[in-house]
């Protein structure tokens, strides 16, 4: 019914165009998402050990803040990434009557994309890392990115205006908007000035640099995991359930509140921060209105299948998209949950969101891409499924998989978080040493392991299945030709008498002639679609960046010295932000426990900014002066020795590696350039930071310690620690101590009782 | 389902893909609109957008609540050198002092206190001097220039006046391999 059944056939007659579609870069991306799929899910079950058993940081370039990180770009843009361009390439060809625009074009994505990954696996465990999360690749590779992307954006755009089909579908309105956002959102958040050649720093700080990671971050999640793949479903899932689509107003409504609501929704990242309250408020509202938008896909994939539940029975293509949908069904009503002030005060930090974005990603992406590969191997490789047996088995042992992954990690974030908030009955925090807090969760890391590996072995079961597949191809592909009318030059009249004209403007508001009419004018659309993403994310950008207030300046915070500046780069190189936020929240359970809450003017000279977004230890925000050098030496080289049930890595190549001091001198630069105000250390940085370092190791042998610790990258690491939270501490000790006397000096002054051995 | 017959199938097609014409299922709408307004009267308690008092706020009236139950608590009772020694001969309370060392104090100085980062607790030189009580106000308060915590904030006060206890029952206990003395001598 294809062909025939679109309106030009009857009326354009007799001229046809003789056309084919490209399946050859189809086949490669697909190809590309199995084996991408298989290494991110193993460097996800590589990270989850190394959670669970520490001694797996085997080396400095497999640590979990090394690896933690490509992980996530593994999944996200490798895996991820090569299924959209998939099913997209597949189906835009096919929605629009018309070749791609130029195969070359197609070949250049597809070798580029798969040459950016590379480099990722070639720099991220290496310690080259922008420190931002998702946004970790360096400014070279961000460069390469832009590149490709404009790249897929202009064969897209060429396909739209070769067109044979006059309407675009709701999958390609979804396809657009994504490609228009994600440019965006990667050219926003990766301003930089580089201090090398694969060294840079964010042109934000502190506060306006969180807002646009987290502006990115999450509509990272939204334009690069939710909108593609829900053009991805607009297409496979009725083509699978061969039945038309639930609601096509629906569409209409959900596509566009969507896209218009998404953007706003990033700053609920940030609640309790330095960010100031309106924002983070404006992210949480926008993502409660997001709720509706979003279950709206969720309505128009399941009622698709009204009337053929039975074929779910006996088609695991169908199996794998009802879960996607359920998955993406329950990811999209937690987040608006979590988005909520009082729960998101909970579940930051923890483990909750892990296993947020974990039942979006295991079931939404993975088994779409499952499901949608299933039904495209036969049709790509011209030959049967190799076993539909197989592939049942691996939606089991996947569902499994997800479920036991899920409930551990769920518990894992709520026992977290209810563990720092505790208080026992003297008004002390119940769990003052943070390591129990993480030593109580180590079970429930196996039973992550254990889901995960099931994952990964359906993972495998699906790679054989598919290779088996394409082993039975025909010698060569047969590649039908396509006939089809050049594209009407206007919309053709329908066949059916036409509903009449509703008279007043809401009833032909309502009507939605005007969106036919949009749809069928596709740069328009892309115009439209861009404006409502612009607008939406200017009505936050512009009060974060021009509101003074909003970052009272602190006098006594002052640039952190050249040789801090090179520690705050080792811990970048390390990941350390991967485990430990510098952000305390202004709550008692956080105030007690780390010092006073963090405020916007200390993080002015932040590039990039380091809140981090998990706590698998503890804040680093007030560390500075807690313990003597000679406790971080001991403590870096290695946990175990001074917190036995410490899960942190050991980094005693910090106490062996040679100090790159004149190395500094360029970050100074760069810094200076960025407006931080260096004064001396404009010209003289590896000499001050000599002089530094020769005071840091006197501390250390004056603690007991070893001598020559002066050339090592370790005084670096710890002049920073001794740094963190010192500029902005001098009223908050005087505090404390006022506290204590009350406290504790009251008592002697009382009347004698009897000795407190057995209270 | 029944009621599918009654649909209006629209006429275009893409690839083979058509659309209903359905309305969009009322209690959606419904939901929808519920959280627009919410969101609006949320929104008018918003220090920044509206007029509400906000986060710090909420914060200040919390620690106030807690100084407020600190204060009506009825401390620990008298801590003197002899009270500390009373707790010397007391078991059970050494026990507890030697307990509360080994998970808080051993990372610095030693299982057996003979120090490491931290100063040798078994000998009789005195950073901040060596009576018992003297040592249960140097673990309360801290010393927080020289990377002792403050260990009152962590610990109950039992707490913190059995493991002072236990710290000055160290003295002389000669373990091997020993930080070299610092401070003064304290008789």
């Amino acid at each position: 019914m294809s062909d025939s059944g679109s309106p030009g056939a009857a009326t354009a007659g007799a001229r046809l165009d003789s056309f084919s579609y490209d399946d050859v870069v189809v086949r490669k991306f697909l190809w590309a998402t199995i084996i991408w799929g298989l290494v991110g899910f193993l460097m996800g079950l590589i990270v989850a050990i190394q959670m669970a058993f520490p001694a797996f940081n085997l080396a400095p370039w497999f640590a979990f803040g090394r690896l933690r990180p490509l992980h996530t770009n593994a999944v996200i843009f490798a895996f991820a990434g090569n299924a959209i361009f998939t099913g997209l390439y597949y189906s835009t060809q096919r929605l629009l009557k018309a070749r791609m625009f130029s195969d070359t074009l197609s070949k250049v994505h597809f070798w580029g994309w798969q040459a950016i990954i590379v480099s990722a696996a070639l720099t991220l465990p290496f310690g080259f890392t922008q420190a931002k999360e998702y946004a970790e690749l360096e400014w070279p590779i961000d460069i390469a990115i832009a590149i490709v992307w404009v790249i897929f954006a202009v064969n897209v755009i060429g396909t739209l205006v070769r067109r044979r089909e006059r309407h675009i579908y709701v999958a390609i309105w979804f396809y657009i908007a994504s490609i228009i956002t994600v440019a965006i959102l990667h050219i926003f958040n990766n301003l930089v000035i580089p201090a090398g050649p694969l060294k840079s720093y964010s042109i934000y700080a502190g506060v306006q640099d969180a807002f646009m990671q987290w502006w990115y971050g999450h509509n990272a999640v939204a334009f690069f995991l939710t909108t593609p793949f829900l053009g991805l479903m607009y297409y496979f899932m009725p083509k699978a359930a061969e039945g038309p689509v639930f609601s096509y107003r629906l569409s209409i409504v959900h596509f566009w509140t969507l896209v218009f609501m998404y953007i706003w929704a990033g700053p609920h990242h940030l609640h309790y921060t330095a960010l100031p309250e309106w924002a983070s408020t404006l992210g949480m509202l926008f993502s409660v209105m997001l709720w509706a938008p979003s279950w709206g896909g969720m309505i128009n994939g399941l009622l698709t299948l009204r009337g053929a539940w039975h074929k779910v029975i006996d088609d695991p293509v169908l199996k794998f998209m009802v879960v996607a949908i359920t998955g993406y069904g329950m990811a999209t009503f937690e987040g608006p949950m979590l988005s909520v002030k009082s729960v998101n005060a909970l579940a930051h930090y923890t483990d909750w969101i892990v296993a947020h974005v974990h039942t979006g990603a295991l079931s939404w992406n993975g088994f779409l891409t499952f499901g949608m590969i299933y039904w495209l191997a036969p049709r790509l490789f011209q030959a049967p499924l190799f076993s539909k047996k197989l592939a049942e088995a691996h939606f089991w042992i996947a569902s499994f998989g997800i479920i036991l992954y899920v409930v551990a990690i769920y518990s894992a974030g709520v026992t977290q978080g209810l563990m720092w908030r505790a208080f026992d009955e003297t008004g002390r925090l119940a769990y003052p040493d943070f390591v129990e807090t993480v030593a109580r969760l180590v079970p429930m890391y196996w039973v992550r392991v254990a889901g995960g590996s099931l994952y990964i072995v359906g993972a495998i079961l699906f790679a054989y299945n598919i290779f088996r597949t394409w082993k039975a191809r025909p010698v060569t592909y047969e590649v039908p030709v396509v006939k089809a009318p050049p594209l009407a030059r206007v919309s053709a009249p329908p066949a059916h008498a036409p509903a009449p004209v509703p008279a007043g403007a809401w009833a032909r508001f309502v009507s939605l002639g005007w969106h036919r009419k949009w749809e069928g004018l596709p740069i328009t659309f892309t115009v439209l679609t861009t404006v409502a993403v612009v607008v939406a994310s200017l009505f936050e950008i512009i009060p974060t960046f021009l509101i003074k207030s909003n970052v009272p300046t602190i006098a006594s915070v002052k640039p952190l010295t050249p040789l801090e500046l090179a520690g705050r780069d080792l811990y970048i190189r390390e990941g350390c932000f991967n485990c430990h936020s510098q952000m305390v929240r202004p709550f008692r359970y956080e105030t007690e426990r780390y010092g006073d809450y963090s405020k916007p003017g200390e993080s002015v000279y932040e590039h990039p900014f380091l809140w981090g977004s998990r706590r698998i230890g503890p804040d680093l925000a007030r560390e500075g002066g807690k313990y003597p050098d000679l406790w971080h030496v001991r403590h870096f080289e290695n946990p175990r020795a001074i917190s036995p049930k410490s899960i942190m890595p050991a980094y005693r190549h910090l106490l062996t590696n040679e100090m790159d001091f004149d190395g500094i001198q360029a970050r100074v630069d760069a810094m200076v350039m960025l407006g931080v105000p260096y004064g001396e250390a404009v010209t003289g940085a590896p000499a001050m930071a000599r002089r530094q370092a020769a005071e840091v190791a006197a501390s250390i042998v004056q603690g007991g310690g070893e001598s020559g610790f002066e050339s090592k990258e370790i005084v670096a690491m710890i002049a920073y620690m001794q740094r963190l939270g010192r500029d902005a501490q001098q009223v908050v000790l005087g505090t404390n101590a006022a506290k204590h006397v009350h406290v504790d000096s009251v008592a002697p002054a009382r009347a004698p009782a009897a000795p407190g051995g057995s209270r | 389902m029944a009621d599918q017959d009654n649909e209006r199938l629209l006429e275009h097609s893409y690839d083979g893909i058509q659309e209903y014409d359905n309305p969009m299922p009322r209690w959606w709408v419904i939901t929808f609109w519920a959280t627009i307004v919410f969101s609006i009267l949320y929104a008018l308690n918003v220090p920044g957008i509206g007029n509400g008092k906000g986060r710090i706020a909420d914060y200040n009236a919390d620690m106030a609540r807690a100084m407020a139950l600190r204060e009506k608590m009825e401390p620990a009772g008298v801590i003197t050198d002899s009270s500390l020694a009373l707790l010397a001969g007391d078991a059970a309370a050494l026990q507890l002092g030697k307990q509360v060392f080994e998970t808080n104090c051993a990372a610095c100085h030693r299982a057996d206190g003979g120090g490491q980062i931290g100063p040798n607790l078994t000998d009789d030189s005195w950073i901040h001097g060596g009576s018992p009580s003297a040592i249960r106000t140097t673990i309360n308060d801290g010393v927080l220039a020289k990377g002792m915590p403050e260990w009152g904030k962590i610990l109950k006060p039992d707490e913190v006046s059995a493991v002072a206890a236990y710290v000055a029952s160290l003295l002389g206990s000669n373990p091997p391999n020993p930080k070299a003395p610092e401070g003064t001598k304290t008789p």
